[in-house]
């Protein structure tokens, strides 16, 4: 069953000045525990997809429809409703709140919300323990390597239980043990958990790893590979 | 309480940065209070001595005096009258009757205008201190028929202790009154106006001068501090309508004086205005650094779920902090400083310090200790902070995410 399903969908940047096409006309559907890369060179339009599908930039036209529910139109306080309930972001600098704990940037997307204290501890706990750092929980940002970071991360992204998982270039910043650590997790919890996975990367990595591989060139889908 | 921990965490981020905030609060409440507190010390002063040495807080004058302050309105006053003020105010702490009018003032050569005011010297004493500001001599007793003349007065008609004064002029009803007196005292008053034009002799004295036996022109009352002051001439006027008196409040008495302060206080207030701009430009320079270099953050806050309005909150709860303990320690500081000038005062030198002393007054810097100043200052000082605050407010409220986590 698709999730995530983009119609005709194009993005054009200073349209009275100097038109950058950063996507043409691009439809596509992710499905429910997919494995995704979404790759291509610097402009391809990788980013720009993946704003599109978290609601973060509004599509010059064409559509988006997340789990049957078009987000296209949607105002600014209801997109931000919407992320929040149905979609997880891992950034490439992790973006985690500085002066928050492990703990507590995990539990602050619960608390966003609005749930009980003890569902959110308790959720935020078990996550940590997934993604490797029961014994760091206490600890604050600047006190975790960049691998435990975007573990941090990526187990916020979860907090909410989304539909899916955006992840954009989620291993750049990685030394190499600490990417194969993370892509490690993330495919564990694909596997076992069925959650959806769609990263855009340059990283050879994480493309071997996907089990989709949508390559794009010049805002368009340039071949779409589905890999054993 | 995770938005409160957030707020609060986000104040330690940057320790010198909040320091330096509170600080520059901190010091914009001082100095705001000190500038205030030296503007209104100077006028404080000039109403206490015009309170104590002429109008007193508050006065009992026959309902048409005020019109026409004629001895025909003055009104009958005994020791019924005195317990009836005491009754109705039982927080009143003096009571003292006197006798005004204006009659010529002379010596063998030569006439004056003066002011004659029929007093008890004691009760004045308790009041007002006058008996400090004798230049040379002594008040006299009740009865006696001697004058206490100011020293303006006195050199104006070349006349000193033991000389004669002649005092003329109409008494009660059109009565003529016309006495000798013998000068006791040189007073050197504290109002330069009165200082030119004051004679006191006693109450009694003066009742039989005038014609007015058991008659006063006001009944001057001090009902134990200016907070009474309302509530005593409400209670006044209540209990004395029958009477056809009236309770005067020292603001309803000296009119004139309050406004010319007022305008006076004009000058003051732009001085206080450029303050405030300096304080909230200054504040804000600290807010738009801030602002700016958690552009990203607040994109990435956006982009994961967070709605503008908490993220908002976050922020109006961080400001919240920083200007209440910067306001607080400002209102704290302030009261520490005023304080010390009030135990060490700044003393006056040179010709001002002069003019000062002509004037009655200590040649120091007078500063007032009002309790009003420091909050209306701290609350000023607040509202500014909080209109600064606005600025990243409208940021959020306006806030590209995609082009602020890529900041």
């Amino acid at each position: 069953m698709a999730i995530v399903k983009t119609e005709k969908l194009s993005k054009i940047y200073n349209p009275d000045t100097v038109p950058v096409h950063a996507l043409r006309d691009v439809t596509i559907s992710f499905e429910e525990g997919e494995f995704t890369s979404v790759v291509g060179p610097s402009g391809s339009g990788k980013t720009t997809l993946l704003n599109m599908i978290g609601g973060l930039d509004k599509p010059t036209s064409g559509s988006v429809e997340i789990d049957g529910t078009t987000i296209t139109g949607m105002s600014d306080r209801e997109l931000i409703d919407f992320r929040l309930k149905h979609i997880g972001f891992v950034f490439q600098h992790y973006n985690l709140i500085p002066v928050f704990t492990a703990l507590e940037n995990v539990s602050f997307i619960m608390l966003l919300q609005k749930r009980e204290k003890s569902e959110m501890e308790n959720r935020a706990k078990s996550l940590l323990e997934q993604v490797g750092l029961s014994d760091r929980m206490d600890a604050r940002p600047k006190q975790l390597s960049g691998g435990q970071q975007q573990r941090v991360a990526v187990a916020r992204a979860l907090a909410s239980e989304p539909r899916f998982i955006l992840a954009d270039e989620p291993t750049a910043n990685l030394d190499s043990t600490s990417a194969m650590n993370l892509l490690d997790i993330m495919e564990k919890m694909n596997r076992e958990q069925n959650v959806t996975f769609i990263f855009s990367t340059h990283d050879q990595r994480v493309i071997d790893r996907a089990r989709r591989v949508v390559y794009m060139v010049d805002g368009k889908i340039d071949r779409d590979e589905v890999q054993k | 309480m995770l938005f409160l921990k957030l707020a609060w965490r986000n104040l330690w981020r940057n320790r010198k940065r909040t320091l330096i905030t509170v600080s520059a609060i901190t010091f914009a409440v001082v100095a705001a209070v000190f500038m205030q507190s030296i503007n209104r010390g100077s006028h404080e002063v000039m109403i206490d001595n015009m309170v104590r040495f002429h109008t007193g807080y508050v006065q009992l004058q026959d309902y048409r005096y005020d019109a026409e302050p004629s001895l025909d309105n003055s009104f009958f006053f005994d020791d019924e009258i005195r317990d009836r003020v005491k009754k109705t105010y039982p927080e009143t702490e003096l009571v003292l009757p006197r006798i005004e009018t204006f009659m010529l003032a002379g010596n063998e050569h030569t006439t004056r205008g003066a002011l004659v005011l029929g007093i008890l010297p004691e009760q004045e004493d308790a009041f007002s201190g006058l008996k400090n500001h004798l230049a040379d001599g002594r008040f006299f007793d009740p009865a006696e028929q001697a004058a206490v003349v100011t020293k303006g007065l006195a050199e104006r008609l070349q006349l000193s202790i033991g000389d004669q004064l002649l005092l003329i002029g109409q008494g009660r009803f059109g009565m003529s009154a016309n006495g000798l007196f013998e000068i006791t005292g040189i007073l050197d008053h504290p109002l330069r106006d009165m200082n030119n034009q004051t004679v006191y002799i006693p109450l009694e004295t003066a009742q039989f001068l005038l014609s007015a036996d058991d008659h006063i022109t006001a009944l001057l009352v001090h009902p134990g501090g200016e907070r009474h002051v309302r509530a005593a001439a409400n209670a006044f006027n209540e209990e004395f309508s029958g009477d056809d008196l009236k309770a005067y409040t020292w603001p309803e008495m000296m009119p004139e004086l309050l406004q010319l302060l007022e305008f006076d206080l004009v000058g003051a207030y732009f001085m206080s205005g450029i303050l405030y701009i300096v304080i909230g430009f200054g504040f804000f320079g600290t807010i738009l650094t801030m602002t700016l270099e958690r552009t990203k953050e607040f994109g990435v806050l956006v982009s994961v779920g967070m709605s503008r309005v908490r993220l908002g909150m976050v922020l109006f709860l961080e400001t919240l902090f920083i200007s209440i303990t910067g306001v607080i320690s400002g209102v704290v500081a302030a009261w520490l400083i005023l304080y010390w000038f009030y135990l060490n005062p700044i003393e006056l030198s040179g010709e001002i310090a002069e003019t000062v002393i002509e004037m009655g007054w200590e040649p120091v810097l007078p500063m007032s200790f009002a309790a009003d100043q420091f909050y209306m200052q701290g609350l000023i000082v607040f509202v500014i902070a909080m209109f600064v605050f606005l600025f990243p407010l409208i940021k959020i409220m306006r806030l590209n995410i995609l082009e602020a986590a890529r900041s």
